[in-house]
């Protein structure tokens, strides 16, 4: 097979060497043939006479060796390719637009399809990542959520210690560190890793040295291992960055060296620029530091498989070994019935060789979404290209017929309609790439949020590559098939007689065409109602009352621990702080808090209340937020009753809080809140002081904007109960937010220069937290928008290639004394008949299959009846302008020009 | 005396070449000259048939060329079996035999 083909291509390629040796091994048996008879005893004449007899002619003879060699099949591809290429050019403008609508169809394929690929199906650029498992945590207590991926420092130094069932295990955590050394920060990702992390993948220095097991000891000096990304961007490659020093936080770390390059890490989405040893998180938190805590979850475990320990043995070690983990890492002050249920967690491990990603959980859903709204859109611009073909195939009706006539066959003919076929869905297919290249990166940009930088490596590999091909050569069969076949379906004589088709006649062929203009109104109807409802969902949620105004709202994040302010002095600086900013140019108002809303930080307790009968589980959770006394006024969140805090609200004073108007009904219902008490749950051992509501507060948004509202309790931030080193300013601005950064760095440095500040607004935040939906919104509408204008395009092309076939009925009909408006409405009925078949065609589909995106909306549900009548409206809008032009021409023409052409 | 020369039937030019090639390279008219001598003059081979068949034949990949010396010194194109082409001779020459001995068969008893 391999060498047939091999055969083939050198005879067609090196077509002139295999001529030449023909000529010479013909030219040799001539000669021999001649020697011989000479040597019979025939004079020269008389030999050369009777050879040239026996062998024939020398040119029909190379011939049949080069059919024997088989260079006619690929020659006529050629030849087929070749005049393909001809008659495409011969239609410049139907041709781009077929080429043109399907680079956009397979390139949007191609990019959604290459996202699904790098976030979902992509292995580890490291070694052998098959043999990656990732160890996770499974909590019987709630079985049905998925097994949790974090350890405190505690449980992996005893998992560690147990461990010697994996050939090599090894602990990471993902972290920010501040590389400026005060004012505004300048973050990059930061990695925590064990000194296992980068032998035990295979990772390989690009210079110096990386992080070794030696590197992660208690009590060590501050190393750090640049990635060679960073490496390039910060350091410009230079050699010297080896042994130079960083400041990450404001502590100061040696570069010991720089990882491979293609090494990001094994966080899909994610790529570290620094890496540093687990112990060095001491460096960091000062007394008290992660690396004891046992109740502070961040690290993630991974191993890599023990050649010839079988899975279930792996289970059966881990079943061991876990009960001994969880024990010897219990946290002693927890209550005991929690200290129960820690100790009946287990360990339990899955395949890692695609990395972890909290990306894959965000978007596994919305990428399957788009797969299929972009599929539906390659189908309506195949289902657009065949209609064209079939147009086009019809108006070269007599050059088949002739070609028939002369002795082509059927199936040569179907074949050379194929080419021309694919070789459209090719080009394409390789504009189409050059649109995913553009897309995906785009599509990056789009999902990456001022404080979440997706990273994703969007090198081709050969899935994509496949993806692409396998999409591109079933198009063009898709849309060529069926033109192919029935255009050389054609009948000789009435071809050849040259007459134009009959009524009866070209109702029938332009049956198909009403098929394929039926299918892709119904196409688009789904689209455009998938369209309508995520897009009404964004505005559902944009315009949603938020409980605060986000508008005009700048958000300064402070950390005085990394400033180095001793905890003492933090609180009296955090206030002059507040003071200062306050009186800026510009601020109309300030406020300051631990957590700000949306902000994917929460913090949360359960309550006590002495009511008969207080809410229990989930019910009793409530969200907690410390704030200055500006900051209601400032987020322009409602008091409704009570009072807020004021100065008088200090450490030393009562316990008091502002609870909003979901926490006042759930703990108190059918009473007044107003001076009630209540107490936050807390470990034994730890005082449980009463704290009085003094004011209710509107309900406002707290984690997401499609929470339903949680019971949130607001206390004066004087009286937080443990250090909060990192406080959040918020500055309501008379001016454009971004405009006041320089003052508040000035005003900030006027207290200490060695404060690292983050700025924010509250409406970039609000925005952030909707990349999905805001994704999901946009990329369906702009889809369904060009859904509709494929459709169009094909509705319009069909009708007029209609039209001009029935224009000698036309003329006839109104030379018979037929109004204009019979021949408007005659043509209109057929594009209300093909609407009213693709419509319910279409909301049948859509019925069906809106189900799936139930999880994906805000405030409605799928089958929403004003959304799909709006797509419906459109749609109908659309065709009817779309099939009124060509109408509009049939009404108008001329009989006498119609007639004359019969 | 081309009267008495038969035709060769369809197909057995293949099976003809590649037995001759099963004792040694040849040269193309060498090989046509061969099929001669050994059949004693009976066979006729067409020489326009011979070389498309050997083109052929390289292509099934039975068969591989070379090009040599000849006797005479010159340039010549020298064919050989190849590894399938001699399993080729075998499974051909098997068949070849029993449809010999069907069609003796058929004329014997019919």
């Amino acid at each position: 097979m391999f060498n047939d083909l091999f055969f083939r291509l050198r005879s067609l390629l090196r077509r002139e060497v295999v001529e030449s040796e023909a000529d010479t091994e013909l030219r040799f048996h001539f000669d021999q043939q001649v020697e011989k008879y000479l040597k019979s005893g025939m004079t020269r004449e008389e030999a050369k006479r009777r050879a040239r007899l026996e062998i024939g002619g020398h040119e029909q003879l190379k011939e049949e060796i080069r059919e024997a060699r088989g260079v006619h099949l690929l020659e006529t591809l050629f030849h087929d390719i070749r005049y393909g290429l001809r008659i495409l050019g011969g239609t410049p403008v139907i041709s781009s637009v077929a080429v043109l609508s399907l680079a956009l169809g397979i390139g949007a394929n191609t990019a959604i399809f290459s996202l699904i690929d790098t976030v979902m199906l992509r292995m580890l650029p490291v070694e052998k990542p098959e043999e990656l498992l990732q160890v996770r945590i499974q909590d019987p207590s709630s079985p049905n959520e998925e097994a949790d991926a974090t350890f405190t420092n505690p449980l992996w130094e005893e998992l560690r210690s147990r461990q010697d069932f994996y050939s090599g295990i090894f602990s990471w955590s993902l972290t920010q560190f501040d590389l400026a050394q005060g004012g505004v920060a300048h973050n990059v990702n930061g990695l925590f890793t064990s000194g296992e992390y980068f032998s035990t993948l295979g990772v390989r220095p690009a210079a110096g040295r990386l992080i070794t097991t030696a590197d992660d000891k208690r009590g060590c000096p501050g190393v750090a291992v640049l990635s060679y990304g960073f490496w390039q961007d910060h350091f410009g490659g230079a050699h010297n960055a080896v042994g130079s020093t960083l400041s990450l936080d404001n502590h100061i770390f040696q570069v010991i060296g720089v990882s491979a390059p293609g090494f990001f890490g094994v966080d899909v989405g994610n790529k570290f620029d620094v890496a540093v040893p687990i112990c060095a998180a001491d460096v960091f938190d000062g007394k008290d530091s992660r690396l004891d805590h046992r109740s502070w979850w961040w690290l993630r475990v991974a191993g890599r498989s023990k050649p010839g320990v079988h899975p279930d043995q792996l289970k059966a070690r881990l079943s061991v070994v876990s009960p001994q983990v969880f024990l010897a890492a219990l946290p002693r002050d927890w209550e005991p019935k929690n200290q129960q249920e820690f100790l009946k967690r287990s360990l339990q491990t899955i395949p890692a060789a695609t990395g972890s990603s909290d990306l894959r959980r965000q978007f596994t859903q919305p990428l399957h979404i788009l797969m299929g709204v972009v599929g539906l859109v390659l189908l309506i611009a195949c289902a657009n290209i065949a209609s064209l073909m079939l147009a086009r195939a019809s108006a070269r009706h007599k050059e088949i017929a002739v070609r028939k006539a002369l002795g082509a066959s059927r199936m040569r003919l179907i074949r050379q309609l194929l080419t021309e076929c694919v070789l459209l869905s090719t080009a394409g297919a390789l504009l189409g790439v050059l649109f995913a290249r553009w897309g995906t990166s785009l599509l990056v940009r789009f999902i990456s949020t001022g404080n979440n930088k997706v990273f994703l490596d969007l090198s081709f590999d050969w899935r994509i590559l496949t993806f692409t091909a396998g999409v591109a050569v079933s198009t063009g069969l898709l849309f060529g098939v069926l033109p192919a076949f029935r255009c050389t379906r054609v009948s000789l004589t009435s071809a050849m007689k040259g007459s134009q088709a009959t009524d009866t006649e070209s109702r029938a062929k332009f049956r198909p065409g009403k098929w394929i203009v039926a299918s892709q109104v119904a196409l688009s109807l789904v689209l455009l109602v998938a369209s309508g409802l995520f897009l009404r969902s964004l505005v559902k949620l944009v315009t949603m009352d938020l409980g605060f105004d986000r508008n005009n709202v700048l958000i300064v994040r402070a950390n005085l621990h990394t400033a180095k302010v001793t905890p003492e002095r933090q609180p009296a600086m955090f206030d002059q702080l507040e003071k200062r900013l306050r009186s800026i140019p510009g601020v109309l108002s300030a406020g300051r808090s631990v957590m700000t809303p949306v902000s994917n930080y929460v913090w949360n307790s359960d309550l006590e209340v002495d009511t008969p009968n207080p809410p229990t589980g989930d019910a009793a959770l409530a969200f907690f937020n410390f704030i200055s006394p500006g900051y209601l006024g400032t987020v322009r969140t409602p008091l409704l009753a009570g009072r807020n805090f004021n100065d008088g609200d200090t450490k030393a004073a009562a316990r008091v809080a502002v609870v909003n108007e979901t926490l006042a009904r759930r703990f108190f219902p059918n009473e007044d809140a107003l001076g009630k008490y209540f107490r936050v749950h807390a470990d034994p051992g730890k005082p449980r002081p009463p704290i009085q509501i003094v004011g209710l507060a509107k309900d406002a948004k707290y984690e997401s904007l499609r929470e339903e509202a949680h019971a949130t309790a607001y206390f004066p931030i004087a009286q937080i109960p443990e250090d909060a080193e990192e406080q959040v300013f918020e500055l309501r601005t008379a001016v454009p937010p971004a405009a006041l950064v320089p003052s508040v760095q000035e005003a900030v440095a006027m207290v200490s220069k060695a404060i690292p500040l983050e700025f924010h607004t509250l409406a970039e935040q609000v925005h952030d937290s909707l990349v999905q939906e805001r994704l999901l919104a946009t990329l369906s509408t702009f889809f369904g928008a060009l859904a509709l204008l494929l459709a169009m395009i094909g509705l319009y092309g069909a009708l007029s290639y209609l039209v001009a076939e029935r224009q000698p009925e036309f003329g006839i009909r109104m030379a018979l004394g037929a109004p204009r408006g019979s021949i408007l409405r005659l043509v209109m009925s057929d594009v209300v008949m093909v609407l009213a078949g693709g419509l319910a065609a279409g909301a049948c589909l859509a019925l069906a299959t809106v189900g799936v995106l139930e999880k994906m909306l805000f405030g409605l549900a799928p089958l929403d009846s004003s959304t799909f009548l709006a797509a419906i409206g459109v749609l109908s809008a659309v065709a009817l302008v779309a099939g009124y032009l060509p109408a509009r021409r049939a009404m108008r023409c001329d009989p006498m020009v119609a007639l004359r052409y019969e | 005396m081309a009267q008495k020369r038969i035709e060769l039937p369809q197909g057995t030019l293949d099976l003809l070449i590649l037995r001759t090639l099963a004792l040694a390279p040849q040269h193309g008219w060498a090989i046509s000259e061969r099929i001669h001598q050994i059949s004693s003059d009976v066979l006729l081979i067409q020489q326009g048939s011979l070389y498309p068949a050997l083109h052929r034949l390289e292509r099934r990949g039975w068969i591989k060329a070379k090009w040599g010396t000849s006797e005479n010194n010159r340039r010549a194109k020298y064919y050989e079996l190849t590894k399938t082409g001699r399993k080729q001779l075998a499974l051909e020459k098997d068949s070849w035999k029993k449809l010999a001995a069907a069609v003796a068969q058929i004329l014997e008893t019919a």
